[in-house]
């Protein structure tokens, strides 16, 4: 009874207090529609009809078969994994830039930064235009350097059609991911560096260690767990975006850009139907919970070490 | 033969100066104990010697050659900081084979040779066996060998040391305390101790440099340090509890509490001066009394004796006494600079 | 005007310029500091790989943004026939910054944006506060668990979602009505405030709130007087990347809201300023830097704080 008395002194039922309401809130919020999601992925449910009749895994059959999804699910791994691999290098490379104490280091962060400031969907604006077809800015360099035009290196054309190209649309997408994603890495990955004990940079320098030493031996080993966590971050954020294609190539040519994420809103939400579309969006699940787990427990175990 | 020569060295961060004009000379096998305050500039000081700060002026030779300019790998010497800075990923092997293969072109070194070399040097530590584990499942004495292990497995020219027996709990202390010595004393290595602790400092230190403001104060033996101090910062700034310290018209006296006491003890209280006491507190410490009271004339300053417990003289409170202090126990002090002043030249004033 | 048409004219040159100087004035502070030694034009010499690394970069991360900057003043003509895209053949022209206030519905958008951005901002402190103070202290074990549900929650893309909340949106009556962002936003924007106010909550010392409890505070009293106050830098960080996090939303604010006057700034500007397939390109362009500049300077203003605001969080949990 004791206990009870001064309710507000009690840190266990302040504590459920305080953690309730935002719980609540989330669980609501995306507990409920991914629960929703995965009975919209058994049923027949459209825009138009929106009774939920159960079908069984006919929706999972249907789109597991689909060829298109195959290649929309092949493509957006892909990207993901390629993306990555450039993220981290230049991540790398920069939050080491970014740690050490520079002139000029305020502005050149504020540049470096804004790819990553700025909404998606406005900074592809000028992606588009920088790879538009005809007036690229790009090209024009290329073409008054000689790569391009009658007797180009790279082609014959006046343009090299970056969004409109098989291969280069590709290219063009994860490029511009990388562009993007790269700072949010590097911020992570600065946070990591910035926590390592200065003592033991100094004592580094003391036991004779260069630079590269010093970053391969030492710094780099101690980030690693949080160079995990950078890499989960950006790699589900890469595998869930639809913004970048959606502006950019609306998944043209053909297939060949279009993404997990942007198929399932084609298909659910502009084809109206909702119970594919949830089907399809509910395959990236799995491989992200088992990303997510796989990552979270490397990160620990090189903690603990 | 000094092997560390440093001259008129200076360091300023921005306006403050941490280091203000140092010259230090430190001999081949000694053991330095530099010792001040938090924020005396000693650890700026020993960061310097080590290569870690550049100076904003001065000079500092190791083995007879300018270092001044020099990175900390070219300097050959080695530190230990007061967090050990273990490299956490690493065990024990790799810790102490790490400063080896950093330098192995500098030292020329083949992969058996670091083996060898950091057996070796783990076993003259008794660590031998911990070589495979990790930093983090070692106690802290454990921590410290390593660390020492991994300072000298390059065989330095000077070791340098920044608190490093302060994460240690006072039990331990004292035994590492000795064992840093006997291994210093046996392996017969200049070692440079950055400290606060005056009992660390009198333990450890073949010579103790005590700073203060980023100047050194004095330069000595311990015991000539405690015993001549000179100036009233190092006088008050060692011994426990500290000088004490009374006003005279154009000077300052002081005498240690130790040698504040009852004139009846005294053998011959002609060589001694003689104070009228009013005790005001006592307080038991076991061994020893320590009385606080006032000397007549210098009501305003508290004044200390350290009486021993086994001497049968009973000391009442709010009782007034005939204390004594031998002549030569007195030390004078400038009233401006605080610089110590000569007995003689005193004499008569008083 | 004729400033700006100038300062257009020139635009490389006066950047190549601007920068050069910066560098001469850089130099010549050096030398006066430490003296005109040679050791001095060594270091320089020396650094200069490393500037070369930087500039690469920042030239890369930039490069839209500069190209944005000179469109927005081009004339059709200059920008269509006889494209040149990096000098002005024809005198800078303010008609289409003009048009993109007056003609467009970018002041809706910019205005629904704020308002939504602001509603989830208050929705999510209110949540999120109390939720952070008490995974940071108060909550052992199952509040740890409760923590690393909440960042996989985080994980947890809008793709994956969007489709069952655009259907409870539809059932609540919310469809194109910013109702429904403000509403859904906070699923994301709690946890990861959360996670970064913990952050900043763990870096207050706990001997303040004994303080304040032996002071005759209740624990919530003490959160409230002592712990918020002392947090307030980490709270400021704490929204200003929650209103950008709102600000960046794409996939919520295309599939909840058709209706041109509600949309959102990130919605708005690239479907609504293209007319099938009429880009409108000065307007679209300016309308994108307009926003990327603020939101930039912000984030880099708050830096610092959430790269704090991380770690601390990261130690434990």
């Amino acid at each position: 009874m004791a206990r009870l008395s001064y309710p507000l002194d009690n840190r266990r039922l302040v504590g459920i207090m305080f953690l309730t309401p935002a719980l609540l809130y989330i669980l609501l919020l995306v507990g409920f529609p991914f629960l929703l999601a995965i009975a919209f992925g058994f049923s027949d449910v459209t825009v138009g009809n929106t009774d939920l009749n159960f079908v069984g895994l006919r929706n999972y059959f249907a789109v597991w078969e689909n060829d298109i999804f195959r290649q929309v699910f092949e493509t957006t791994i892909r990207f993901t994994l390629v993306s990555q691999i450039f993220i981290l290098i230049f991540a790398n490379i920069l939050a080491i830039i970014f740690t050490q104490d520079f002139t000029g280091k305020w502005f050149a962060r504020f540049i470096f930064i804004l790819p990553w400031a700025t909404p998606v969907s406005l900074a592809m604006i000028g992606w588009l235009w920088m790879l538009d077809t005809k007036y690229s800015p790009i090209d024009y360099l290329l073409l008054q350097t000689g790569f391009l035009g009658p007797n180009g290196i790279l082609s014959n054309s006046r343009n090299l059609f970056w969004l409109a190209t098989p291969d280069l649309s590709q290219i063009s997408v994860i490029f511009v991911q990388v562009w993007r994603m790269t700072p949010l890495a590097t911020v992570i990955l600065m946070a990591g560096l910035s926590s390592i004990p200065t003592d033991i940079l100094d004592q580094a320098e003391v036991d004779g260690s260069r630079f590269m030493r010093t970053l391969l031996q030492i710094k780099l080993p101690l980030i690693l767990p949080i160079m995990v966590i950078a890499l989960l971050f950006s790699m589900i954020t890469m595998f869930g975006d639809m913004t970048v294609v959606y502006v950019l190539t609306r998944g043209g040519p053909v297939d060949y850009t279009r993404v997990l994420g942007l198929y399932s809103f084609q298909v659910g939400i502009e084809g109206g139907n909702l119970a594919q579309g949830a089907a399809i969006s509910l395959f990236a699940f799995p491989l992200l919970l088992a990303m997510a787990i796989f990552m979270l427990r490397t990160a620990s175990r090189a903690e603990v070490q | 033969m000094s092997i560390v020569q440093i001259t008129s060295l200076k360091k300023y961060f921005d306006s403050v100066r941490a280091v203000d004009g140092v010259d230090l000379a430190i001999d081949q096998g000694e053991f330095l104990v530099i010792l001040g305050p938090s924020g005396c500039g000693k650890t700026t000081l020993m960061r310097m010697i080590a290569g870690l700060e550049k100076p904003t002026a001065g000079h500092i030779e190791i083995g007879g050659e300018d270092v001044t300019d020099l990175p900390p790998r070219k300097r050959g010497v080695s530190m230990v900081f007061q967090s050990y800075a273990l490299y956490p990923h690493m065990n024990v092997f790799n810790n102490i084979a790490f400063p080896l293969r950093a330098q192995r072109r500098e030292l020329k070194f083949d992969k058996r040779a670091i083996r060898e070399k950091v057996e070796n040097t783990a076993r003259v530590l008794e660590i031998d066996s911990l070589l495979d584990r990790r930093p983090r499942q070692l106690s802290g004495g454990q921590r410290q060998r390593v660390a020492i292990a991994r300072a000298m497995v390059t065989q330095p020219s000077v070791l340098l040391l920044d608190e490093p027996l302060s994460n240690l709990d006072a039990k331990l202390r004292a035994n590492a305390r000795d064992e840093l010595k006997d291994f210093q004393r046996s392996s017969n290595i200049t070692a440079v101790f950055v400290t606060h602790d005056q009992i660390e400092a009198m333990g450890l230190g073949d010579r103790i440099v005590v700073m203060s403001e980023g100047k050194i104060q004095q330069i000595g033996t311990p015991q000539s340090i405690y015993d001549d101090p000179a100036n009233e910062f190092v006088a008050t700034f060692l011994g426990s509890p500290s000088m004490n310290i009374l006003s005279a018209k154009r000077f300052r006296f002081g005498f240690r509490p130790e040698h504040f006491l009852p004139k009846t003890l005294h053998d011959n209280p002609e060589n001694s001066r003689i104070f009228h006491y009013y005790v005001k507190r006592v307080e038991y410490l076991g061994s020893d009394r320590l009385v606080y009271g006032y000397v007549q004339g210098h009501e305003r300053e508290l004044t200390l004796a350290k009486v021993p417990s086994n001497v049968r003289v009973s000391l009442d409170i709010e009782g007034d006494y005939e204390f004594a202090v031998h002549n030569r126990d007195i030390k004078y002090f400038d009233n401006i600079s605080g610089q110590r002043i000569e007995q003689q030249s005193l004499a008569q004033a008083f | 005007m004729s400033l700006l048409s100038w300062i257009l004219q020139n635009f490389w040159a006066l950047l190549v310029l601007l920068f050069l100087a910066l560098v001469a004035l850089r130099i010549a502070w050096r030398i006066h500091r430490f003296g005109a030694t040679r050791a001095e034009f060594v270091y320089i010499l020396r650094r200069s790989p490393f500037y070369l690394v930087v500039l690469t970069f920042c030239f890369f991360a930039a490069a839209p943004f500069l190209i944005m900057f000179m469109h927005t003043f081009k004339t059709d003509g200059d920008l269509y026939r006889r494209p040149q895209p990096f000098v002005f053949r024809q005198d800078p022209t303010l008609e289409h910054l003009d048009a993109l206030f007056n003609n467009t519905a970018y002041l809706e958008f910019i205005r629904n944006s704020v308002v939504v951005g602001i509603a989830v901002v208050i929705i999510t402190l209110a949540l999120s506060l109390p939720a952070a103070y008490a995974l940071a202290r108060l909550t052992g074990r199952w509040g740890e668990r409760a923590g690393i549900l909440m960042f996989l929650v985080y994980l947890v893309p809008p793709t994956l979602l969007f489709i069952p909340m655009f259907r409870i949106v539809v059932l609540l009556g919310l469809k194109d009505d910013p109702m429904s962002l403000i509403v859904v936003y906070p699923s994301f924007t709690v946890p990861f405030s959360m996670w970064l106010l913990s952050g900043f909550f763990k870096a207050v010392p706990p001997e303040l709130e004994e303080a304040a409890l032996v002071d005759g505070y209740n624990r919530v009293e003490a959160f409230l007087r002592v712990v918020l106050p002392l947090s307030l830098p980490g709270i400021i960080s704490t929204i200003v990347f929650t209103f950008t996090l709102t600000l960046h939303e794409f996939i919520y604010g295309l599939v909840f809201i058709a209706d041109t006057s509600q949309r959102t700034l990130s919605v708005g500007v690239p479907t609504e300023l293209i007319l099938g397939d009429v880009y409108f390109w000065q307007p679209l362009l300016a309308a994108a830097l307009i926003i990327a500049i603020p939101v930039g300077l912000a984030y880099n203003l708050f830096l610092d704080s959430l790269v704090q605001g991380f770690t601390m969080g990261a130690v434990k949990g």
